[in-house]
């Protein structure tokens, strides 16, 4: 299992004098899902526009299936399907006209699977692309990319134009392929998204990619956000290990506000629990929770952090 | 009409102004220097009696006539009856062009890329977008014309008139806002900019052809042409005002008409709509080339249709243009009849050899359009998902190069065809295919290496690939007017169209046939290396 699907080393792109990707490392295993996750602008696309062979790398080595993505990019787009995060179709071609030039273009054939999808998103294959909304052109790169039988399927940021029933369904299809063994590479800027169905996830911020590891071992990074009112008085719980921020309410008495380590949330449940809870609200934590913890770290050094 | 519909359209407007304005400026300094410099050179070119009569000779020919519009102007000629003569239905085409970019540049243009959305949910009314273009449309055509009225003015041509430069100017602005609100109506019944553009230039090809032959046959039906009207002014001789009249009229009708629709319909409609499509595709759609085929169907279909019935156009006055008897019938009894007959072939291959340039010009659009769209299908991000396929940028490349390569080849073809056919069809002793073919073969390289040229800025620069469209219009400019207006021989061959020596009258040159066909390939060539090493273009 731990044959290297895609594997990038200190890869670097830059436009002109602008550095868009400073030093990106990282690698896929073969039948894992990574997820590839960042704010806009920070690399993700350009990133998986390099290893298409789209753009040519300006320092840094990157390789898929032990091929180099630059020169030897029809071998591997072989075996590679690809959902770009803004999907652009031919306006004078019909979405059923487009998946089967697509699944032509890599040698295969539209098949039952095809039409089994087609039904399963609700797409109608017999309009032309130019009456089509996002989301439709989105499932017609989706329905295409399913249907094709690669070893590695790269989707940048496909969910953004669907509504949560499609996306579910994108969900399922992900699952399903890695079940059947096949690598993923999900770019992402939904935390929730990339945590159902990661394996492992990679952080990128500023053209560098910072962090990357599986879900559990991130679990440092989030914070769950709680507020909580009890009928017994409530504990200064300031420099209880595991918990930040704590403020009590001003107005209210026994009600508070604070963040916990996610792996710390058994030990404060407990502590909570014999104060007789009247009301708790826990609000889980934000991608860009996480980006801020880096930033903090960036500027304070490493304050609060137990590994 | 409730006032509310037009809210913020002066805003609008300006706001057009401001984003359209170095595009504005480029085609209004190009459009009015062409025409000032060459009212400042008439001067010198026709500035004698004899060098008057002479040219005064030449436009009277048929061929001329076909080519410029008929010349109505009565003796004594001036150097200003020469310039109206050779100008006005040249720059009245020009202006047409123009106003046909803008119009649906701003209408149907803006709506389907989704920005009258974006300015329809502000406090603007329903129709603001369309009145603020009509506006634009309208200023740009008013400053035009007020350019065109001071250039001449401060050129001081023997035998202008304030009266007629100023109908000069008018004439001229009227006749482009007619195209453009033409135009604008196309916008509303087509529901794609491409069609819209489409039906736009369809009325002008009509109305430019029923121009053409009502000149040769009967000038007196060129009224039924709105396009002809602009020859019925007159200018310095008449200053006939009333088809300016006209023209506002039709213009009148013509945006009634757009705002009555407009108003009649959603945004993004039209009333040809996007029909529903094939479910899957077919073995015609299975790969780059066919699918750049597939895309650029209806535009080669469209091209070659046009080109063939220009051709037939032309080629039906093929009779009357070679009939030297009818301008000269004193020439009957000086030259036998197999003499006559030489003669009067030697007219037609010389004006086919004219034609000819403008059918090369003409060919070289819809290839070259193809070309470009390299770089454009790009841009638009429709090509992302095929790089991720296991197509290599090579078979992408000479995918686009070759159906070029198909567009221009069968437009000049079809052109020359048309000609054939009709010249048989009405000449009593016709040109043979193969002599017209000539030209194929002698333009054909010329084409090629143009659309070389443009493979080279498609590899290597491809920010800058549009000034590739300075090749055809230059040469159209400096080729049609050559003799005409003297242009120096080595101005005349800056573009590969003039390396092509005078075919169908003379034998094709096989040897630079070869050399330029060679020459093509290399360019093809190294603006493919420069495609292959370079990063492709970002939406």
């Amino acid at each position: 299992m731990s044959e290297k699907v895609i594997a990038i080393n200190h890869l670097q792109k830059k436009f002109g004098k602008f550095l868009a990707l400073k030093d990106v490392t990282f690698e896929v295993k073969k039948g894992e899902v990574f997820g590839f996750i960042g704010p806009n602008g920070a690399g993700k696309s350009t990133t998986i526009r390099t290893l298409l062979g789209i753009l040519r790398a300006s320092g840094g080595t990157a390789t898929i299936f032990g091929k180099d993505v630059w020169q030897d990019a029809v071998q591997i787009h072989k075996r590679l399907a690809y959902v770009p995060g803004d999907v652009y179709l031919w306006p004078n071609l019909t979405g059923g006209e487009i998946i089967d030039l697509f699944l032509k273009l890599n040698h295969q054939q539209h098949n039952a699977r095809t039409d089994e999808l087609i039904k399963q998103f609700e797409l109608d294959p017999s309009k032309k692309t130019r009456t089509y909304s996002k989301g439709n052109r989105q499932k017609v790169a989706l329905i295409a990319a399913f249907s094709t039988d690669a070893d590695l399927y790269i989707f940048d940021e496909p969910t953004s134009g669907l509504d949560p029933l499609n996306e579910e369904i994108f969900q399922k299809q992900v699952l399903a392929l890695k079940q059947d063994g096949k690598s993923i590479l999900l770019s992402s800027h939904i935390l929730s998204e990339v945590e159902h169905m990661c394996d492992r996830i990679g952080i990128i911020r500023e053209g560098r990619l910072i962090e990357t590891g599986t879900l559990n071992e991130m679990r440092h990074l989030t914070r769950t956000l709680i507020t909580v009112q009890t009928q017994s008085s409530l504990p200064d719980l300031r420099n209880y290990n595991g918990i930040h921020d704590f403020k009590l309410a001003k107005d209210v008495i026994n009600k508070a506000s604070f963040s916990v380590d996610s792996d710390k949330m058994g030990a404060v449940m407990t502590l909570l629990a014999p104060l007789s809870i009247t009301a708790l609200q826990s609000t889980p934590p934000t991608l860009e929770d996480l980006f801020l913890r880096y930033y903090q770290n960036d500027e304070h050094g490493d304050d609060h952090h137990e590994i | 009409m409730k006032s509310s519909n037009y809210q913020q359209s002066l805003f609008l407007t300006r706001f057009n102004l401001k984003r359209d304005g170095l595009l504005i400026l480029v085609w209004v300094l190009v459009l009015s220097l062409l025409m000032s410099a060459v009212a400042f050179k008439f001067n010198d070119l026709y500035g004698t009696k004899d060098a008057i009569s002479s040219i005064v000779l030449t436009l009277k020919t048929p061929a001329m006539v076909s080519l410029f519009g008929a010349f109505t102007a009565k003796a004594p000629y001036t150097t200003a009856d020469i310039f109206a003569s050779e100008m006005m239905v040249f720059m009245a085409l020009f202006m047409a062009i123009m106003n046909i970019y803008f119009a649906v540049r701003n209408t149907r243009g803006e709506e389907s890329n989704g920005t009258v959305e974006l300015i329809a949910a502000h406090a603007v009314g329903k129709q603001s977008p369309l009145l603020a273009a009509t506006i634009e449309l309208f200023l740009i055509n008013l400053f035009m014309g007020c350019l065109f009225f001071l250039g001449i003015q401060i050129s001081g041509m023997t035998g202008m008139s304030t009266i007629g430069n100023l109908l000069t100017g008018s004439g001229l602005a009227a006749c482009g806002f007619l195209f453009g609100s033409s135009s604008l109506f196309m916008a509303q019944i087509s529901d794609n900019p491409r069609g819209a553009t489409m039906l736009s230039y369809l009325f002008l090809g009509v109305t430019y052809l029923i121009r053409m032959i009502t000149d040769v046959k009967n000038a007196d039906w060129t009224y039924l042409s709105p396009f002809g009207w602009v020859e019925k002014l007159s200018i310095y001789d008449q200053n006939n005002w009333l088809p300016v009249l006209f023209m506002l009229s039709l213009t009148t009708v013509l945006l009634l008409l757009t705002f009555y629709a407009n108003r009649h319909r959603d945004v993004g409609a039209g009333l040809l709509t996007t029909r529903g499509g094939r479910k899957r595709a077919t073995f015609l759609l299975s790969g780059p080339f066919t699918l750049v085929m597939r895309l650029d169907r209806l535009s080669l279909i469209a091209w070659i249709l046009g080109l063939c019935v220009m051709g037939i156009s032309y080629g039906s006055i093929f009779g009357t243009v070679g009939d030297i008897l009818k301008a000269n019938p004193m020439m009957g009894s000086l030259l036998g009849k197999n003499a006559l007959n030489a003669a009067s072939h030697l007219i037609v291959l010389k004006f086919a050899a004219l034609l000819l340039i403008v059918f090369a010009v003409l060919a070289t659009v819809p290839s070259m359009q193809t070309l470009l769209r390299i770089n454009n299908d790009e841009r638009k991000g429709w090509l992302e998902q095929i790089h991720a396929k296991a197509i290599s940028r090579n078979h992408i490349f000479i995918s686009y190069v070759a159906v070029a390569l198909i567009m221009g080849t069968f437009t000049l073809l079809a052109a020359i065809f048309g000609m054939w056919l009709a010249n048989a069809a009405v000449m009593k002793d016709p040109l043979t295919l193969t002599r017209l073919l000539r030209g194929f073969w002698g333009y054909l390289p010329a084409l090629y290496v143009i659309l070389g040229i443009g493979a080279l800025l498609v590899g290597w620069l491809p920010k800058l690939q549009a000034i590739i469209w300075l090749l055809p219009i230059y040469g159209l400019i400096s080729l049609y007017f050559g003799n005409l207006m003297n242009i120096p021989k080595w101005a005349q061959q800056i573009t590969p169209y003039g390396w092509i020596n005078q075919v169908p009258v003379n034998n094709v040159n096989w040897t630079n046939f070869g050399l330029l066909l060679l020459l093509a390939l290399i360019l093809f060539i190294v603006g493919f290396i420069g495609y292959q090493k370079r990063d492709l273009l970002e939406n």
